[in-house]
């Protein structure tokens, strides 16, 4: 008998499955035994795309196909396998695109407000992020006012999704060698909208019937996320609420609180919940709490808007995408507050068992069944007044079933490009050197970016933990971001103290400069802080002169939604090893698939992988480290030579 | 003018013992909301526009040396 998947890692995790299953409440993770993945989607061979299908082409099972098969296998109009793979692969990095584009636009329109004196509830925090564009962007510093100058910067940025000629403004911040690649395979983004919607457009029936021709707009889409939407939402973002720096908070269930009124925020922006982390600390409205009963007002996040508040606030974190509903089955929960992305619909169903209010705040995602009460960035804190007020009102509400798991851990958050920087190098001489040099000493082993999401397919936070702490042990330092980074935050992973598991290098560097061995550097959409660290380490010196020349690699090894497709693609096509876990969406297509495991490597630098073992994972990631190291030249350790004055007179006349 | 960064005496390699300069963090550690952050350390705009041309050299200022502007071009 095949043996039963465990469901997750996660003590709190289990308890709650135990109390939803007991409830009657329905959960993802019960769900996904029900409803088993379709075999023909999952593996990409399935085109929905005109009224004469769906098409189904999938691979033959348990066999090798034939020729006669293969020649077989299209679809009405003819599209072959292979286009079919492709066009379902660019359509879900277009979603992706879209989605961190569709929060970038909205952070640059908030931020234009902020400048105009239109959005009174929010100012700039970080006028030295705001210098920086500004130099970058040759906007005029002078004695102008802040205000004035982040007109200008919003103005540029803005411009960028609009944008149908030229390329986006910090393309120029890659490689200067990663630029010519780019500009000579033809994939520097013009706009990002203008690429999402020619990525739609391609993929329509009739239309790009060529993969490798696809796979190549794919590439050029998702690079408009990395350097283009994701990078302008953190960019901008780090201005108005300031740059993460490092901040000591708390993660898990247990972070819920019996006795007082429990908010959590949910989802991906993080204009409201900003805003709520400063009322909910106001006098009045714990005063209100308190004449409704409770002790005060108990904040705490979710998903990657809770990244977000942990990293500029220190608000604690309830959990990752798969704990949810699981926050809800607690029956502490006065109010989820949810904006966009990755909020599952499931909620509303599990709230209905509860005393739970699912308030929905974004006129871009609505929910069935939810109370919605619109956030108006114009009147930010009456916004955030009125979501806190209807917590409140909610608190005598709650039922005798309530159970908070006691699984809380520490953690250690906020670690940004600048931090990063400030950190190695100090106050007066910023740098990566330090890094660099014990890269290149071997002491540390290379870098990976372990990111992305939670999926039922898989056990919850197993994959991510366990390849960290392999990773870590053979000393290679991780950055993390999403619901990776909360993953390894549950099981301890982002302390200083996890450096014990480390090996001894990475170890004797982590204690040196007193961070963790794994780096939590935001979410999501700060996944281009990652791209900026590796080009601060190329330009640096040492490690080559292209981000496809570092011992480094990126995995997102319990990926599920279609933004990681556009974040993995973003990483490939700056030079990156990327390798997915969980499932592969183009395994239907042997050709496409190796274009994109094989192939890319030769036009981009970087390509991706597939594996669903962790432990498999990071032997992938180390052998590519390894490999590149080795390249570099520095594989093995060299015995050092003083040179006197007449070894140099030597080597000058040479 | 008086020292006051601490020393510390350290033996070295063919001299007895040398003053070197000692620790020159704060004792304690930080508290509050404050904890960890450092960006207000630099308070005019005077110095964070010149902290950028140190700490992020590699865009905007001519002074460094890394795999795009080597002392030695290969």
């Amino acid at each position: 008998m095949a043996e039963e998947k465990k469901l997750s890692i996660d003590p709190a995790t289990l308890e709650m499955i135990e109390k939803a299953n007991s409830e009657g409440v329905s959960t993802a993770f019960a769900r996904a035994e029900v409803m088993r993945p379709c075999p023909i989607g999952a593996e990409g061979s399935c085109c929905s795309n005109c009224a004469m299908g769906p098409c189904r082409v999938p691979l033959p099972r348990g066999r090798t196909e034939t020729p006669e098969e293969k020649k077989k296998r299209r679809g009405v109009c003819g599209a072959t396998v292979e286009t079919i793979a492709a066009r379902n692969f660019v359509r879900k990095i277009a979603a992706g695109t879209a989605s961190h584009g569709d929060h970038g636009r909205e952070v640059a329109k908030v931020f234009l407000e902020m400048a105009r004196g239109e959005a009174p509830g929010f100012e700039i925090k970080d006028e030295q992020k705001l210098l920086q564009l500004a130099l970058e962007l040759g906007v005029n510093i002078g004695n102008r006012s802040n205000k004035e100058i982040a007109i200008d910067v919003g103005k540029i940025l803005e411009a960028d999704f609009s944008r149908q000629e030229g390329e986006l403004v910090f393309l120029k911040r890659a490689p200067i060698k990663r630029q010519e690649i780019w500009k000579k395979l033809g994939v520097l983004p013009r706009g990002i909208d203008r690429e999402v919607s020619e990525a739609l457009h391609r993929t329509h029936m009739g239309c790009d019937q060529d993969y490798k021709d696809l796979l190549l707009h794919g590439a050029k889409t998702a690079l408009a996320d990395g350097w283009g939407g994701s990078m302008i939402a953190t960019e901008l973002q780090d201005i108005m609420f300031g740059t993460p720096a490092p901040v000591a908070s708390q993660i898990n269930l247990g972070v819920l609180k019996i006795d007082e009124v429990n908010i959590i925020v949910h989802g991906h922006e993080p204009y409201l919940a900003e805003t709520l982390a400063v009322v909910a600390q106001m006098p009045e409205m714990i005063e209100y709490a308190k004449s409704n009963g409770a002790k005060g007002i108990n904040l705490a996040g979710m998903c990657c808007t809770a990244n977000e508040i942990l990293m500029r606030h220190g608000v604690p974190i309830a959990g990752n995408f798969l704990q949810q509903e699981l926050a809800v089955v607690t029956g502490a929960v006065e109010a989820m507050v949810v904006d966009v992305q990755c909020i599952m619909q499931g909620l509303v169903e599990a709230a209905s068992c509860f005393h739970t209010k699912i308030i929905t705040t974004d006129r871009r995602a609505k929910i069935e069944g939810a109370t919605h009460m619109e956030f108006d960035e114009h009147h930010a804190v009456e916004s955030a007044k009125a979501v806190i007020k209807a917590a409140i009102d909610n608190f005598p509400n709650r039922r005798q079933n309530v159970r908070i798991p006691d699984y809380k851990t520490d953690i250690i958050a906020g670690f940004s490009h600048e931090t990063i920087n400030y950190l190695l190098g100090g106050l007066f001489r910023a740098s990566y050197r330090p890094l660099n040099d014990n890269i290149i000493n071997g002491r540390i082993r290379g870098v990976a970016g372990v990111v992305g999401c939670n999926n039922a397919r898989v056990t919850h936070d197993d994959v991510h933990v366990t390849l960290v702490k392999e990773l870590i042990k053979n000393d290679v330092l991780v950055l993390e971001t999403g619901c990776a980074a909360m993953a390894c935050g549950k099981a301890g992973l982002l302390v200083p103290e996890a450096a014990a598991l480390a090996g001894p290098g990475l170890r004797s560097v982590c204690e040196a400069v007193g961070i963790p061995p794994v780096l939590h550097l935001g979410a999501c959409i700060d996944n281009s802080r990652i791209l900026i660290a590796a080009t601060a380490m190329v330009k640096d010196g040492g490690l080559g002169d292209d981000i496809s020349d570092l011992p480094a690699a990126g995995v997102a090894p319990e990926w599920m939604s279609e933004k990681a497709v556009a974040i993995g693609q973003y990483f490939v096509s700056s030079g990156v090893y990327t390798i997915f876990g969980a499932s592969w969406p183009t395994e239907g297509s042997k050709e496409v698939t190796d274009f994109l495991f094989k192939e890319m490597e030769n036009l981009y630098g970087g390509m991706w992988g597939f594996e669903t073992d962790p432990l498999k994972i990071a032997k992938m990631v180390i052998d590519h480290i390894d490999k590149k190291r080795k390249a570099l030249g520095i594989d093995k350790a060299r015995e050092r030579v003083l040179y006197d004055m007449a070894m140099r007179r030597e080597l000058e006349a040479v | 003018m008086v020292n006051k960064n601490k020393v510390e005496m350290k033996s070295a390699p063919g001299r007895d013992k040398v003053e070197v300069l000692g620790e020159t963090f704060e004792p304690g550690k930080p508290e509050g909301e404050e904890m960890g952050k450092w960006r207000q350390k630099l308070e005019s705009r005077q110095e964070k526009l010149k902290y950028l041309e140190t700490g992020e050299r590699y865009y905007y200022s001519k002074d460094w040396y890394g795999s795009e502007k080597r002392k030695n071009p290969a």
